[in-house]
């Protein structure tokens, strides 16, 4: 039996993006940090800080310009091939002229599974984000909040070892949000997947996390590490809790002044 | 949880087709042809304007069934079709190749676009003389004349389309490992679609125009050719015949280009 995944391993991650023009921005800089399996991760930080693009390198869609990205498996902490990954995106990105099953089953044709298969495992996959009944419907038929379960979904069918979400409910209203984020609390604990999550939200890094990577105004470093230490299965009572509130105390604390200097560049 | 779930999840599936309401004002343009007609007839024939001159609708009727049944325009219009609609297939198809060639590949653009810029403003009509001397005056120099014509709109729209593929699906099929043919197969030539349509409906207007227009300078056979032998020996009533199946041909067309729009298109149909 080949070693469990264990971690990913990042080290002295820098990344510069190079425009046409010749100007270049330093999006990253020196991020050093381990996201350990079966655990869910949330990296919060200003906006434009590079949280986006540190994802996009370790999900392996962009090469960082220095620095590397290691998959760690076994108690030796071997480094192997990446495993099974998939990305929930903010924008949702579901191809609008598939419908909500081809949507969700995209991923599976494209690795050349047959259509009954693959199929009936999407509509398990949208069964388990209650959206049973809409399977021949279009993305722009449906609400945001059911959009991004459709996103969810297409990420789950995959059966990934790492999941991705990129700002996953921050194009949605209070009340959705508020509702997947329970859904995908719950379902986060029942699979013990490992997650990393970025947000702008600190309720929504602390209420999914395990962990919490705070980052610092571009470029992007690691100004600290919280462990967040409440007990799982969470409800949202969990919000109510003295330990939430010193967290997000302590996360807002570090943020304030980068948030302030991430405001103030963009004047 | 289900208290929020039942507020946001479970609205009931709405249905996929709704009724379509009948536009109420959708016989005004059938009345007001109709009225056109009639006093039409009426004017011709109280005015007595001659036949020579202006023949009367109801003349025009019987001498494109005339001509139909005895002077086989059968064979012409059929000859017809097939030259619009090989030099359409022909050009679109070239267009959509090397549009999605142009559009993905930063280097092919930038040696091909100078040869685009120069030959895509040339009146293709203008290339008459040259394409005779080439091809001669059969079937393969006017379906390579439309072809020509068909090719820039398709590939010019194909290029735009191309580039306008949102890269935050890319990203996603490339997250769901999809490989550089996939993504062009699944998610960049589908995201052309809408432009693509929008040259094709251009490009099928122009095949028409350029068959027709040569036919009657070059052709023997052919909707153009009889428009301008039927001109030469002044029956008006077989010109005015061949221009009513002309602008039948081009409605039933439009139509079906509408129809076939509406397919690809369902999706965008909320
Ligand atoms: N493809 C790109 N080309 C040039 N600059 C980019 C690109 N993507 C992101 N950036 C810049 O890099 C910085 C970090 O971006 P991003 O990772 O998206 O931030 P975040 O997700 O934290 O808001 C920003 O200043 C952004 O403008
Ligand atoms: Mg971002």
């Amino acid at each position: 039996m080949p070693a469990p995944f264990a971690a990913i391993a990042v080290t002295r991650l820098s990344h510069t993006f190079e425009s046409r023009s010749g100007a270049t921005t330093l999006a990253l800089s020196d991020v050093s940090f381990e996201f350990p399996a079966g655990r869910v991760t949330s990296i919060v930080g200003p906006s434009g800080c590079g949280k986006s693009t540190l994802l996009l390198i370790l999900r392996g869609l962009l090469a960082a310009s220095e620095g590397e990205v290691r998959f760690l498996y076994g108690a030796e902490r071997q480094p192997g091939p990446p495993p099974r990954m998939a990305t929930v995106w903010q924008s949702f990105n579901l191809l609008p002229w598939r419908s909500v099953l081809d949507n969700v089953a995209f991923g599976l044709e494209l690795g050349g599974m047959g259509r009954a298969e693959r199929e009936a495992r999407a509509q398990d996959a949208i069964r388990a984000v209650e959206l049973g009944g809409f399977e021949k419907h279009f993305p722009g038929q449906l609400s945001g909040g059911m959009r991004q379960r459709v996103g969810l979904a297409r990420g789950l069918v995959m059966q990934p070892e790492i999941l991705f979400l990129d700002e996953p409910f921050g194009a949605l209203d209070a009340q959705t949000r508020l509702y997947l984020q329970e859904q995908l609390s719950a379902l986060v604990e029942r699979s013990g997947r490992t997650v990393v999550l970025v947000t702008h939200s600190i309720e929504e890094a602390i209420f999914l996390g395990d962990l919490v990577m705070v980052m610092t105004a571009r470029p992007g470093r690691v100004a600290a590490t919280l462990e967040v230490g409440l007990p799982r299965p969470r409800g949202l009572d969990a919000q109510k809790t003295p330990r939430f509130g010193q967290l997000f105390e302590e996360i807002y604390g570090l943020l304030r002044d980068e948030v302030r200097k991430a405001m103030l560049e963009r004047i | 949880m289900s208290e929020i779930a039942s507020r946001e999840a479970v609205a009931p599936p709405v249905p996929r087709r709704r009724p379509r309401r009948r536009d109420e004002t959708w016989f005004y343009g059938p009345a007001a042809m109709l009225i056109f007609l009639l006093a039409w007839e009426a004017g011709v024939a109280i005015s007595g304007i001659p036949e020579l001159f202006l023949p009367r609708p109801s003349a025009i009727v019987v001498s494109l069934v005339t001509l139909f049944a005895t002077k086989g325009l059968a064979y012409d219009t059929a000859l017809t079709l097939w030259r619009i609609f090989g030099g359409f297939l022909l050009g679109s198809m070239i267009g959509i190749f090397l549009g999605v060639l142009m559009g993905t590949s930063r280097r092919i653009f930038a040696t091909t676009d100078i040869f685009v810029a120069a030959i895509y403003p040339v009146p293709k009509i203008s290339l008459v003389p040259l394409l005779v001397i080439w091809l001669g005056t059969g079937d393969l120099f006017l379906i390579v004349l439309a072809a020509l014509g068909c090719l820039f709109p398709v590939l010019v729209n194909t290029i735009t389309g191309v580039k306008q593929c949102d890269p935050g699906l890319i990203l996603a099929a490339r997250d769901l490992g999809a490989s550089r043919a996939q993504i062009l197969r699944h998610v960049v030539i589908p995201a052309a679609v809408p432009a693509i349509f929008a040259g094709l409906r251009l490009a099928l207007g122009i095949s028409i125009i350029l068959i027709v227009a040569a036919e009657m300078q070059t052709a023997r056979y052919g909707l153009g050719a009889k428009l301008h032998l039927a001109g030469q020996i002044l029956e008006t009533g077989d010109v005015f015949a061949i221009l009513l199946l002309l602008s039948l041909i081009g409605i039933v067309l439009t139509k079906v280009q509408s129809i076939a729009d509406r397919f690809v298109g369902r999706w965008r149909a909320t």
